[in-house]
């Protein structure tokens, strides 16, 4: 990794992952997401910032379930960022879509116009039991209420491995534990790979040179409405589908 | 008419009333403007970290600390108290066990002195009043910018701190008054931080500072 | 300057400057103080992260984890890549154990009842007072046989300690689980005669057949098991085959490649009738079986079997060839095929499966765990329900004087219809080392609360280990939360207060050390003196940097030191028909659920808030239904469902329909309904474990938790479902817009 730039990316095997959830608290325990009360998930308002959807095909006997991990694309042509009024969401020259929390006026502008639903609106004062607060993650601000959150790739863990790789005078390493997001280092079945796509020996560019290819896996989460985004899909195998399509 | 019928009556003001009227509006206008401009300067004030009303004089500390004799006559180096200060994200205020390595034994009668020992006895912390704060939306490093300076451009560590905080080692508090306290003399405003960003080729992305 | 910019904005549409300025003067005034403290360790510095090693154990398995600590603080938990288990990963619950320990309704010194029972009326005592007490109430039992410990199931240190106690004292000493292991132990002894769970190797297996078992999700060591699913599914140039045999669609079965529906309590038929065909086309591995074993199978013909179980003649067929001939072939099963009466029937023939591809201590097959390098950590085997309705019949005769419960929650786990709810107040003393108000705990006369785990010493040597000697060390990564309220009050570790409780008694447990650290220590020489493992005490000079070296290691394993895999085959046996409890006309399924487990994780706010991987509901309890059934009774999404088992005994849910439940079967998660537990579980959900019938496997004694015939009625109340899922139909979309994206790879050359 010994770019001057990066381009932080993710590919995301669906075909490994289980639905197991344990990236959702990892994500919760980091980033210092508030706990999700009944209400909250009554209302739509609950807030994941990266989640599992779980999609029907037929029914009994001949039932599937498809499981799907959803975060922030950190697209490249980001339907999110032009309406922002206040440039509080921004991409910058990392790769990143950069919400920038204390510019947020809370307009929702940007939750509208993300087709993948990341963005979240925080309703309400984040708030937890005195106790609990001890857990927060310094690293990361805790959102006020009327502010935009979403998910940064862990930004505060690349700022600190960065920082430290510099104070030590070393490169980045691929696929550093330091480096990489809580819901990555959590997964057991190693269904979620970060990465930097300018480096070209990075495990995420290896994956996605091999699968781009004809009869490859990778596709872009609803890639035809051209978000481009920096995450990258491998199609879950089902050698029993008829066509290449599911739902 | 109808009862309950309501007749518009066209208002015809005399002329004694109309001068009136204009000279209300006008000193009305007048008065909205005034608070505009004044609330122009202070929001620009604001924005820019100067002192609105009150002038920044620094808060009044548990013990009245002498910086001056640490650093101008016993030529301590911050970082001798300040440890954290190289090594992570905060300076770090010293701990009274680190005091006491040397005012266990020098300082005998002074009042601070006294005051800090007997804290130190009954395992009681000092609890000093912050002087320079960003908000929690800005996560400030100390050790990258000690480095950057230290290493890039060769400033010795300690002259490092006074780009930010002022000449500490000559703030002495004069007893009795205001005069002297420790105080933040530089705004501490993003524009502050990125001015200074700017001028020395580091990063201006948002996300530098805010996530 | 404390005023935010969002602040100043709002005061500045809302009122004159003025206000503005006197805000921007009033700072709170904590946020301005900086704590010079009297003493601080090196390391201590703001900003900067330690991460610490230790052991988090779950049940039967365990899962090596690192915590991010900062200025004395638990940040985070993710999973120690040294560990041979979870080698990295971590489960959901593991991260939770930072809200288990900074959970605000913890206990935070010893209580003592001042109110009737579970009045909830307690008043703070010191250890001393506490500790004094309890050996007292020792000193006065008519009969030391007349106190019981319950606990979870333990091992390492732990164990060591808790049977040197129990000998020495005379009490006796049972394990409690709301959904036992009973079965799966005495399967995989009797097939493999071995005393641990072995290790399944997934990672390299080509084909898996499972039964009954979510092990993706909640079965024994869904970590390690996911971690080895990657790998099989896409770690290899072939892509590995799951077929899941199970009554219910749980997130295992959303997974496999084949789901096969199976009538409740004929796994073990299925099993037999797969061997059937496979010896039938002489594709069967016949070195374990004895010529009786041969005949055993000899009657389960896949149209005999096709009829009880519901599973085709022709799904038998294919599995029984896809089966034999796989390369690396893997037959495990447990949960819902153990829960019935036949429940070890239907294990052993599950598991002989593996016998007939003879896969044991091979690739991709089953690979035995050695026994633990020290004698004496080895985990505990579970007792079985009936032996613990034996003490609940002692109980309600009056003839327990003393009840310790330890990390068992009876009051919450027993079925009602056992009786422990209405009998308890015939104990004159229930101890709790519970430092959460769990339902039992609630109960207790004396409660010594635990250290939580972030806070505890402890050793691991779990039940289900990975294949080779694996010793995980648990150390405390921060200093015990309630410390500041001094030695006298605050939180103690189990161990520590057997051990100081036996000094107060005079009793000599023999342990060689004074405090549970020191027995540790002694274990830890003992393993520095081996001079082997992958941490190697002759490659340290002095016993305490093997200390250090072992603590930041997170534990002592030796990948070298496996199994011979000998082993005596216990035989086939006949599988008996099911029998159930009840005859409604539902079959009711409780289920592990993925969050809360047996409902030992509830407490916790992050476990109420994630969403179940299939039905993505939280914070409640639900029942699942096919959807045509419901339509069909008229209940829709969010309807209160009563469901009622011919004990008489009632549970309320909400009703889930959707499309992958079979006809006939209810699905019920496991983990609400406490009625005490702290401000996140209490009086949540309904709790399915009440309402089961006492059906018990006829060998074992094992309650048949999974063979509860159940009648349902719908309340005609409706209440929201919470869920992540959105219940709007569906928009019209573009059929070409695809979320998930699905290939049958065969025009791929990836694999």
């Amino acid at each position: 990794m010994a770019q001057e730039s990066h381009k932080w990316g993710m590919v995301i095997d669906i075909d490994r992952c289980t639905g197991c959830n344990a990236c959702v608290i990892a994500c919760q325990s980091e980033n210092n997401i508030p706990i999700n009360l009944e209400a909250h998930f009554n209302q739509r308002r609950a807030i994941q910032w990266i989640r599992i959807e779980r999609y029907w095909e037929g029914e009994f006997p001949n039932v599937k379930a498809r499981f799907i991990p959803i975060i922030c694309q950190h697209c490249g042509n980001a339907p999110c960022e032009p309406v922002c009024p206040v440039y509080a969401t921004y991409h910058n020259n990392e790769g990143l879509n950069v919400q920038v929390y204390n510019r947020c006026v809370g307009t929702r502008f940007c939750a509208n116009g993300c087709p993948y639903h990341v963005r979240f609106f925080n309703f309400w004062e984040p708030e937890w039991p005195e106790s609990l607060k001890n857990q927060l993650n310094p690293d990361v601000t805790v959102r006020s209420r009327g502010i935009m959150e979403k998910c940064t790739f862990c930004v505060q863990r690349i700022r600190r491995a960065t920082r430290l790789a510099d104070r030590d005078s070393v490169e980045l390493e691929d696929g550093d534990r330091a480096l990489n997001p809580a819901c990555v280092n959590s997964c057991a079945t190693n269904g979620l790979i970060f990465g930097d796509w300018n480096d070209p020996d990075s495990q995420i560019n290896q994956i996605k040179n091999k699968e781009m290819q004809e009869g490859g896996r990778a596709f872009g989460l609803l890639e035809n409405l051209g978000t481009s985004p920096n995450v990258i899909y491998l199609k879950q195998v089902d050698e029993s589908a008829e066509g290449h399509h599911g739902h | 008419m109808l009862p309950g019928d309501f007749e518009f009556k066209r208002l015809k003001p005399s002329k004694k009333q109309m001068v009136l009227l204009s000279i209300a509006g006008f000193f009305g206008l007048l008065v909205f403007s005034g608070i505009v401009i004044v609330l122009t300067f202070v929001l620009t004030a604001w924005m820019n970290g100067q002192p609105i009303i009150f002038a920044n004089e620094g808060p009044e500390q548990p013990i009245v600390f002498p910086h001056k004799k640490h650093v101008e006559e016993l030529g301590m180096d911050c970082t001798f108290c300040h440890r954290g200060v190289d090594k992570e994200a905060a300076a770090h205020v010293p701990t009274t066990g680190l005091c006491m390595t040397c005012h266990s034994a020098v300082g005998d009668g002074l009042d601070g002195i006294t005051k800090m020992r007997s804290l130190y006895e009954d395992d009681r912390s000092i609890h000093w009043i912050r002087v320079h704060r960003v908000p929690d939306h800005v996560h400030f490093v100390h050790e990258a910018h000690i480095r950057y300076f230290s290493e890039k451009e060769g400033v010795e560590a300690s002259a490092v701190c006074s780009k930010c905080h002022g000449d500490v080692a000559n703030m002495e508090e004069v007893h009795g008054t205001e005069d002297g306290r420790v105080k933040q003399v530089e705004p501490l405003k993003m524009g502050h931080c990125v001015d200074c960003h700017k001028q020395h080729n580091a990063p201006t992305d948002c996300a530098t500072c805010h996530y | 300057m404390p005023l935010t910019r969002r602040q100043f904005l709002t005061l500045m549409g809302g009122s004159a400057g003025a206000a503005v300025l006197f805000q921007a003067c009033g700072i709170p005034e904590k946020e301005l103080l900086i704590d010079s403290s009297v003493e601080m360790p090196e390391d201590l510095v703001t900003g900067l992260d330690n991460w610490y090693a230790t052991t988090f154990q779950d049940g039967l398995s365990s899962q090596g984890i690192v915590v991010r600590i900062m200025e004395g603080r638990a940040k985070k938990v993710e999973g120690n890549t040294d560990h041979p288990l979870n080698r990295g990963a971590h489960s959901a619950q593991a991260e939770a154990m930072l809200q288990a320990l900074y959970h605000p309704d913890r206990i935070s010194s010893p209580l003592v009842r001042t109110g009737t029972r579970g009045s909830g009326e307690f008043r703070e005592i010191s250890w001393e007072d506490a500790i004094a007490r309890l050996a007292s109430v020792f000193d006065n039992l008519s009969d030391t046989n007349k106190a019981v410990m319950l606990t979870d199931i333990v091992n390492g240190n732990e164990k060591l300690v808790l049977d040197k106690f129990v000998s020495s004292t005379g009490i006796r000493q049972v394990t409690f689980e709301p959904v036992e292991h009973t079965n799966l132990l005495k399967a995989v002894d009797h097939v493999f005669g071995q005393k641990n769970i072995p290790d399944f190797d997934i990672d390299n297996a080509s084909l898996i057949l499972s039964f009954g078992c979510d092990f993706l999700d909640t079965w024994v060591s869904p970590t390690r098991y996911s971690r080895g699913y990657g790998q099989f599914r896409q770690g290899h140039h072939h892509r590995g085959k799951l077929i899941h045999i199970e009554s219910r669609f749980s997130t295992t079965a959303a997974n496999a490649d084949e789901w096969v529906y199976v009538n409740p309590g004929t796994e073990g038929m299925v099993a037999m009738s797969i061997m059937h065909e496979m010896a039938s086309h002489g594709e069967i591995d016949t070195s374990h079986f004895s010529q009786s074993d041969l005949y055993k199978f000899e009657k389960y013909t896949p149209e005999f079997v096709s009829s009880l179980s519901g599973v085709s003649v022709e799904t038998i067929q294919h599995i029984a060839e896809e089966f034999s001939h796989s390369d690396h072939p893997l037959a495990i099963g447990g949960d819902s095929a153990s829960a019935h009466t036949n429940g070890l029937q239907n294990l052993i023939a599950i598991y002989s499966l593996n016998l007939a591809v003879n896969n044991i201590g091979k690739s991709g097959g089953i690979i035995f765990n050695p026994e633990p390098p020290i004698a004496g950590l080895e985990s505990n085997q579970p007792n079985s329900s009936q032996e613990l309705m034996a003490i609940v019949d002692e109980v309600k005769s009056g003839e327990i004087e003393l009840l310790l419960v330890k990390d068992a929650d009876l009051y919450y786990g027993l079925p009602d219809s056992m009786g422990f709810k209405n009998n308890y107040s015939n104990v004159p003393m229930i101890v709790s080392f519970g430092n959460m108000m769990d339902d039992t705990t609630s109960i207790a006369d004396l409660i010594l609360p635990q250290n939580s785990l972030l806070e505890d010493w402890g050793t691991d040597v779990p039940l289900a280990g990975p294949g080779y000697q694996t010793v995980g060390f648990q150390q405390p990564v921060v200093r015990p939360y309630f410390e500041s309220r001094g030695q006298n009050l605050g939180t103690k570790g189990f161990s520590d207060v057997l051990m100081t409780t036996a000094q107060v008694m005079n009793v000599d447990l023999e342990l060689g050390a004074d405090t549970y650290k020191d027995v540790l220590q002694n274990t830890a020489r003992e393993l520095y003196e081996l001079n082997r493992g992958d941490i190697n005490g002759s490659k340290y000079s002095s016993f305490q940097s093997f200390w250090n070296a072992l603590l930041a290691r997170g534990g002592w394993w030796d990948h070298n030191y496996k199994s011979n895999h000998s082993f005596d085959f216990g035989g086939l046996v006949d599988i008996d028909e099911p029998s159930f409890h009840g005859n409604g006309s539902f079959h009711l399924i409780p289920f592990y659920s993925s969050a809360f487990h047996d409902g030992k994780y509830a407490y916790l706010p992050w476990m109420q808030n994630l969403p179940d991987p299939l039905s993505t509901a939280v914070w409640e309890t639900w029942v699942e239904m096919n959807y045509k059934e419901a339509e069909s009774m008229d209940i829709s999404e969010g309807d209160v469902i009563e469901i009622r088992s011919s004990n008489g005994l009632m549970i309320k849910a909400l009703a889930w329909p959707n499309p992958a439940t079979p006809p006939g079967i209810l699905g019920v998660p496991m983990g609400q309904g406490h009625r005490d537990g702290g401000r996140y579980s209490s009086g949540r959900g309904s709790n399915v474990l009440s309402v089961l019938g006492l059906n018990f496997d006829s060998q074992t004694g094992a309650l048949a938790w999974s063979s509860t015939k159940v009648n349902i009625t719908a309340s005609g109340e409706n209440i929201r479902l919470p869920k992540l899922e959105n219940s709007v139909p569906d928009f019209p979309r573009d059929e070409h817009n695809h979320v998930v994206e699905i290939t049958n790879g065969k025009s791929s050359k990836g694999h």
